[in-house]
């Protein structure tokens, strides 16, 4: 579409051309949208051709929050590595962190016993519902919902209070670590997540009662940026955008991990495939991750919190004192570190905004070979094109808030 | 580790891509890179270069890796991005991080470094070390060399 012969240059970043295309009459503008736009969750910058206010062509443009983690972990042993995983999505952090771990468990030949993945379960739901009221909050802002923000903010306050509560920080907490996790649960974390769950069906009744029936809201996102179902699996799309387009594809279900089988609860689907339908999913998935907290809460068992592997965890402080060999592992692992076997493994997470996969390789060393992610992000974004070609400028904006994308993870 | 499989010469890509996605793999994953240069395994891989496909089939949840291994001296592979849409930009940034040539890709241009960017950083070879620092001891001498290639 931005082929053609270049007729006029408008202010900075505004290139008039002359279409080619048969039947159109307006000139078309090829402007620059971002990369600091407010609606553009982060430094996305999207190369839009307008026909007046029709958008013609979208070509986002990636790469401006890019800072070469997958680099960086080839440099860092298997359990340094840990930290990056937290930075990348900055949203999802003990996601992230689930994936690694559980690639790097699954390369070691280890399983984390039953109360880490307990506590690994409710971090992720945790972590699942702070990032889906971040998007509620922010995509309320953009389409003029102004009130949604400060509903949405005061629970996540509370969500990053826990964070900070058992893992020592409120946003990267490296929580979730190959073989366990770093720390028990406290009594007050317990408490904390109790009155938690016991007060957020009421204050997800509270975001609906603003929105959900709202017609400002419902004119925005109603029949804007449809993706019907096979277009979703063949765009790669997973999460909420491929539930919202009537496929009950959801990871937690069809290859459960860290123990999801046990719980009891819905995939959230809605079938319009439309902005609104994913604001639904979204709304029913914080309301099934309370379910599965509540069960994960109540079932939590007893027992230790890390694999009994002294080659990948460092011993007990108490044994130091008593015992050559631990003392002989706490150096080795803090000086070498430990190699898996040689080998290639994939694991995808049902992260906050899709799969959220770790494609991990080792070549018997005690750094990785590669470490891939693949982020739900940077694959989701590829269908805000094929969705917004056709429509006004403005449902673009509704299209974008509803990907739900966080630009550090497309960059990585 | 419990993943299957197979590996296929970088000729038969795009005819084993179309035949997996007719027998149901429909939903592709991510490809990437994987560089064995200096690897210190006793088996070493066939070649520098190696790709993977990660496929799936959504109705039995099923997934299939596919392995393909380019030479050093030709890194080109087919393009697979009218079969898997996603792979469109997967290949672009293979392309800026390890060099790999896509032929049959509609724009293979960086994606994720700067367009100037020298060089591809995923690559094994590819210094970690940073920028040089300007008003260094031998800034005269980094100002007048010539830039990496």
């Amino acid at each position: 579409m931005a082929e053609g012969k270049l007729t006029q240059t408008g202010g900075p970043g505004i290139t008039v051309t002359r279409s080619r295309e048969e039947g159109l009459e307006g000139e078309i503008l090829t402007v620059n949208f971002g990369p600091q736009h407010p609606s553009t969750h982060g430094v996305l910058r999207l190369v839009v051709d307008l026909d007046g206010e029709m958008v013609q062509g979208v070509r986002p443009v990636i790469g401006y929050l890019h800072t070469g983690i997958e680099k960086q972990m080839e440099a860092l042993r298997w359990q340094q590595a840990v930290v990056l995983t937290d930075r990348h999505d900055y949203l999802q952090p003990p996601i992230n962190n689930l994936a690694y771990a559980l690639a790097v468990e699954r390369l070691m030949g280890v399983e984390a016993p039953l109360r880490a993945q307990g506590l690994r379960v409710i971090m992720s739901e945790l972590t699942r519902i702070a990032s889906h009221l971040l998007w509620l909050a922010t995509s309320g802002l953009e389409l003029g919902a102004m009130g949604i923000y400060f509903y949405c903010f005061r629970e996540r306050e509370k969500v990053l209070a826990m964070n900070e509560e058992i893992s020592g920080f409120r946003m990267h907490t490296s929580y979730i670590r190959p073989g366990g996790v770093s720390g028990d649960a406290t009594e007050r974390f317990l408490e904390m997540l109790d009155a938690f769950i016991e007060e957020m069906p009421g204050n997800i009744d509270e975001y609906e009662a603003l929105l959900t029936d709202n017609p400002i809201w419902r004119a925005r996102t109603r029949g804007v940026g449809v993706l019907s179902a096979d277009d979703a699996i063949a765009l790669g799309a997973t999460g909420p955008m491929i539930r919202g387009s009537g496929l009950p594809w959801d990871l937690r279900k069809r290859r459960p991990y860290s123990g999801y089988e046990q719980y009891d609860w819905e995939v959230a689907v809605e079938t319009a495939g439309d902005c609104y339908a994913r604001y639904l999913v979204r709304v029913k998935e914080m309301r099934e991750s309370v379910k599965i907290l509540r069960q994960a809460l109540d079932r939590l068992p007893d027992g230790p919190i890390n694999v009994d592997e002294r080659k990948m965890l460092p011993p007990p402080r108490e044994e130091l004192e008593t015992s050559m060999e631990a003392v002989i592992h706490h150096f080795k692992l803090f000086t070498e570190g430990y190699s898996p076997p040689p080998g290639d493994v994939y694991v995808g997470v049902e992260g906050a905004r899709g799969e959220h996969g770790v494609y991990a390789v080792s070549d018997g060393t005690h750094k990785p070979r590669r470490v891939k992610f693949r982020s739900a992000s940077f694959v989701n974004i590829q269908s805000v094109e094929p969705m917004s070609l056709g429509s006004m400028i403005a449902d673009m904006i509704a299209i974008i808030g509803t990907v739900d994308t966080v630009l550090g993870d497309v960059d990585r | 580790m419990g993943d299957e499989w197979i590996a296929v010469p970088r000729e038969a890509i795009r005819e084993t891509m179309t035949d997996l996605k007719d027998q149901g793999y429909a939903s592709y994953v991510f490809m990437t890179c994987v560089d064995h240069l200096a690897t210190p395994l006793v088996e070493p891989p066939p070649e520098r270069f190696e790709l993977v496909y990660q496929l799936r089939n959504m109705e039995t949840g099923h997934e299939l890796r596919v392995r393909v291994y380019l030479p050093e001296s030709d890194p080109r592979a087919p393009s697979v991005h009218d079969i898997y849409r996603p792979a469109n930009w997967d290949e672009r940034e293979t392309y800026d991080m390890f060099g790999i040539l896509f032929e049959g890709h509609p724009r293979l241009t960086r994606i994720l470094m700067p367009e100037d960017w020298l060089g591809h950083p995923l690559r094994r070879d590819f210094p970690v070390g940073g920028e040089p620092v300007e008003f260094s001891e031998d800034y005269e001498a980094w100002q007048t060399a010539p830039p990496e290639a």
